[in-house]
């Protein structure tokens, strides 16, 4: 028999029954099937093919890789090894073997051949690590089967054996590399399904640490979910090669079409649209991606780290009834998965040390969780959020907590961005993944290098309530679930119940949706020119608070960085910085131009008139005429003190109240106006040896002042003696009415020892910001004393406070005062000795 | 051929980028950059520190074009860029000499 019509006759075979099997998977989609098919075709070609060659004595025919896993793909390469017993029969057997590759080749295979010793499968060349992975495959095909068997049954356990560490690291290597390429993210827009993390490399990847791994990992991984999500990456992949006729890897936004209008790896055969479809492959290279994870951390080399960080866990005084092993933390006997304080407790300690879950703890997780839900304490789950969010591993947590299914019941409002694609050339994650990365981006902030990043992570050790921050990037993006044109009003609506069930405080909530709401705002002001004062003055009204500002920058930091790695150009960052410091120069200085008109409609005013329902006409009286910056700079609970001691006016003329917080305690007085008053005030403190970090004063139309002063008690003087707090707070009174003589006071305090100047200081004088004032910002090193030093000089000019900002940034304390004249700005002459007067001072 | 390369002021991007593909540009290189002409930068003080913006956030625009077209697409920008205020930005022109697409060897006009 000639060698063509033979080799024709098996190509015509091979052709016709492929194009049998693709039409049984066109109809049935089932891309298992279709491996196993062309793979048991393929062997079928190749018995035919080396039938001449098993005439000789010591040659095996062994398929190697995919192929050896039953795995071949419509365009995939076979791997095929010819097993001779040793050299000799090696070099008999070379022309036939030749022979029988190139009948092979002819017949259109991709065959990649390699013919070796058991000698050689003995050895592990660093070089070619992949041959020895493609070992772990191996499968008998035909000739001499006890040559196999002592492959498949020594050479190859022992070789495990010996270098299983080498191979697994080696293994580890290329995987970390691989992902680099990808950008470590599963989340792709487009995504190779071969070699993306969470695709079918991965997938093997799993199965060969299972194999080469010395104790049993199988309870590590979630079997059936890996065998599911196989199934469905399979499926793709024979419908993408059979799409492009040739080894083509790539989802492609025109195959996403296609692949779901015929639901493609889905179980109910109907056509869905791209995005579900996307979402379903993203659940499944989730597991993947998981299970690869766990198993190479389990077997790489990291194990001396993983241990120092057990090491440390376990020798930290332990209540909370975790215990930690091997890097996972599991509960302890004394708790219960169906018990949701232990759980939210269990997620907190992975927010704070950023530990993995043991694989029972997450399988436990997952059955008791509908019995969890039912018994949900909301008020509880919602502080314990706010303790995750604040954490340095919130972002790891809230992954652990997404994969479980709590998050999505925690906030059911979620489950409408899982897995959800964006379909734009610059997102680069699905939108729960960028939720997640946004968060990440804020807490590792303090870590960055380049000196913007520094500005703002100077500005994050400013905020007052950085929770409103977390919740509001958490929360941003819900909006896009709903597939409108415009997501932010979508997000407020949809986070707005979802706060309120977890009983978030109001302010947190309020400036929360806020954040949300505008959370474009800065982006877009960014879009028009940053240095033109009319943009930026705009921005700066809508925004209307420093602190909501210092947020929302934040925000659009980390919320641009999460689109893709390389969204925030430096170039787009340098802009942000100088939109926020254009901007919150323009609140700091116009901040008497924008005051309350209690009659107008705002949120706020009518929430105060219903916690006030009875005095409308007295609270609009206290509200008109203060500048809008008090309304957004204190809580409803705090105006409706104010406006109570104000009430009080008639019969008390000086009304003080003390409140003590966790780290700070807040004065407020509530009295009229009248010289003096600042700088006494801050005297009295500074007698007391109070150190102020933070003031505000305030006047209304009717000349009513409410200053709030937050300070330190340094000496812990209230703290331990109750009783002087009504002391101190008869003292303030006493100094402002003049009862008690403020020098007096002061002589008795122990002189201060002399502070070590570090910041210079530095007086800036402006008669054009405000219409009706002079702002003076003075920036100097704090010390005690300080503000009694510069508002009692203000005060022996004849000059008057009209509103006064105080902050402290670490030893940098920062005053801004708006400061009249018998009722007009200063005059350049009186302004300058004032600046002068003060200068010496400092 | 000739290479069209415009400094303008990032806020005028989109107007100017829409004006152009309505005009008949096909494509174009678009690029963040900093820089100062006659428009010096300023001082801008916060909590007492100066920061200093001596070059200024500006977006560079290239584009090489069929000649024909190069009259059309200076009015283009021209129109869209100006605000008549000092930093509107510039327009430059340079010959080209030939165009080739990598994927299939094209060359000169039809490159492009």
């Amino acid at each position: 028999m000639s060698a063509a019509p033979f080799l024709n006759s098996l190509r015509d075979r091979y052709l016709f029954e492929s194009a049998q099997i693709r039409s049984a998977f066109e109809t049935s989609g089932d891309g298992l099937a279709a491996i196993h098919a062309r793979t048991a075709l393929v062997d079928k070609l190749v018995l035919r093919a080396t039938e001449p060659l098993l005439a000789l004595e010591g040659i095996a025919v062994v398929a190697l890789g995919g192929y050896g896993r039953r795995s071949l793909f419509p365009f995939s390469d076979v791997d095929l090894m010819f097993l001779c017993a040793n050299d000799s029969t090696k070099s008999n057997a070379r022309v036939s073997i030749r022979q029988a590759s190139q009948d092979l080749w002819d017949m259109r295979l991709k065959l990649s051949p390699t013919t070796r010793t058991p000698a050689e499968c003995d050895r592990l060349d660093p070089e070619n690590i992949e041959f020895t992975i493609s070992l772990l495959d191996a499968r008998f095909l035909a000739g001499d089967r006890k040559l196999f068997e002592r492959l498949s049954s020594e050479t190859i356990p022992n070789l495990i054996r010996r270098e299983r560490q080498p191979i697994v690291n080696s293994l580890a290597q290329r995987t970390k590399q691989r992902h680099e390429k990808f950008g470590e993210t599963i989340f792709h827009l487009e995504p190779n399904i071969k070699e993306v993390p969470g695709g079918i490399r991965d997938y093997n990847v799993t199965c060969w640490l299972l194999h080469l791994a010395e104790k049993n990992h199988s309870d590590e991984v979630n079997a059936a979910s890996l065998q599911r999500a196989f199934h469905f990456l399979a499926d793709a992949r024979v419908f993408l090669h059979y799409s492009a006729g040739r080894d083509d890897n790539k989802l492609s936004w025109e195959v996403q079409d296609r692949a779901a209008a015929k639901a493609i790896g889905i179980a109910e055969k109907q056509g869905m649209d791209a995005t579900s479809w996307m979402r379903a492959y993203f659940r499944h290279a989730r597991s993947i991606e998981r299970a690869a994870a766990k198993l190479l951390k389990e077997s790489s080399t990291q194990r001396p780290t993983l241990y120092a960080q057990l090491r440390r866990w376990r020798s930290r005084p332990s209540d909370s009834g975790l215990i930690v092993e091997d890097g996972r933390v599991a509960f302890q006997k004394s708790l219960h998965f169906n018990e949701p304080s232990d759980v939210l407790r269990l997620f907190e300690f992975v927010a704070a040390e950023g530990a993995d879950l043991s694989a029972e703890t997450e399988s436990r997780l997952r059955q008791t969780l509908p019995e969890l839900v039912a018994h949900m304490p909301w008020a509880e789950a919602g502080r314990s959020l706010t303790t995750i969010l604040k954490s340095p591993h919130a972002a790891h947590a809230l992954r652990a907590m997404h994969a479980v299914g709590l998050l999505e019941q925690i906030v059911p409002e979620f489950q409408l961005i899982d897995s959800l694609v964006v379909r734009d050339f610059y997102h680069r994650y699905t939108v729960d993944e960028h939720t997640f990365t946004a968060i990440d981006n804020l807490h590792r902030l303090s870590d960055r290098e380049n000196q913007w990043e520094k500005h703002l992570s100077e500005l994050q050790n400013q905020l007052e309530s950085p929770e409103a921050l977390y919740f509001a990037l958490l929360m941003h993006d819900l909006g896009k679930g709903l597939n409108t044109r415009e997501h932010t009003s979508g997000s407020v609506e949809l986070a707005r119940p979802a706060l309120d069930r977890l009983g978030i405080p109001d302010q947190i909530k309020d400036t929360a949706l806020f954040l949300i709401g505008g959370h474009l705002e800065m982006s877009s002001a960014m879009r028009r020119d940053i240095f033109d004062p009319e943009n930026i003055k705009a921005f700066a009204t809508k925004i209307a608070s420093p602190e909501r500002l210092r947020l929302l920058c934040l925000m659009t930091y980390a919320d641009i960085r999460a689109v893709n790695p390389d969204a925030l150009t430096p170039w787009k960052a340098e802009n942000l910085w100088r939109l926020f410091v254009g901007a919150m120069n323009q609140l700091n200085r116009g901040m008497d131009d924008d005051l309350i008109h209690a009659t107008a409609e705002n949120e706020q005013v009518a929430r105060l008139h219903s916690l006030i329902p009875k005095r409308s006409r007295q609270l609009n009286g206290f509200l008109e005429g203060l500048p809008r910056r008090y309304l957004l700079s204190h809580t409803s609970d705090q105006i409706a003190v104010h406006f109570d001691m104000s009430l009080r006016l008639s019969h008390e003329p000086i009304s003080v109240g003390l409140k003590m917080s966790s780290e700070l305690y807040e004065l407020s007085i509530v009295t009229n106006d009248r010289t003096f008053l600042f700088a006494k005030i801050a005297g009295t403190m500074a007698a007391w040896g109070m150190n102020i970090v933070k003031a505000n004063a305030f006047t209304n139309a009717a000349g009513v002042v409410v200053d709030s002063f937050y300070f330190k008690d340094r000496f812990r003087t209230l703290e331990l003696n109750p009783s002087e707090r009504e002391h101190f707070k008869h003292s303030v009174a006493d100094v402002i009415s003049g009862k008690k003589d403020l020098q007096e006071l002061l002589r008795r305090r122990a002189a201060e020892p002399s502070v070590t100047m570090k910041v210079t200081p530095n007086i800036n004088m402006d008669n054009e910001s405000s219409s009706h004032s002079t702002l003076m910002e003075v920036v100097a090193q704090d010390r005690p004393g300080l503000l009694y030093l510069i508002a009692s000089e203000i005060s022996q000019q004849a000059c008057n406070i009209e509103l006064a900002l105080v902050d402290t940034e670490g030893q940098t304390a920062i005053d801004v005062f708006y400061l009249t004249h018998k009722h007009k700005k200063l005059s350049s002459g009186l302004a300058n000795s004032l600046r002068d007067r003060i200068i010496s001072q400092l | 051929m000739t290479k069209l390369e415009a400094v303008i002021q990032p806020s005028k991007l989109e107007a100017v980028k829409e004006a152009l593909i309505e005009i008949g540009v096909e494509g174009m290189t678009v690029l963040e950059v900093r820089g100062h002409g006659r428009q010096k930068g300023h001082t801008e003080f916060y909590r007492g520190r100066e920061y200093t913006v001596d070059l200024l956030p500006k977006i560079k625009l290239e584009i090489v074009m069929p000649d024909e077209l190069v009259d059309k697409a200076v009015q283009a920008i021209v129109a869209n860029a100006r605000s008549g205020k000092i930093g509107d930005g510039k327009i430059f022109l340079t010959k080209i000499d030939d165009a080739i697409r990598i994927r299939n060897d094209e060359r000169g006009a039809a490159a492009l």
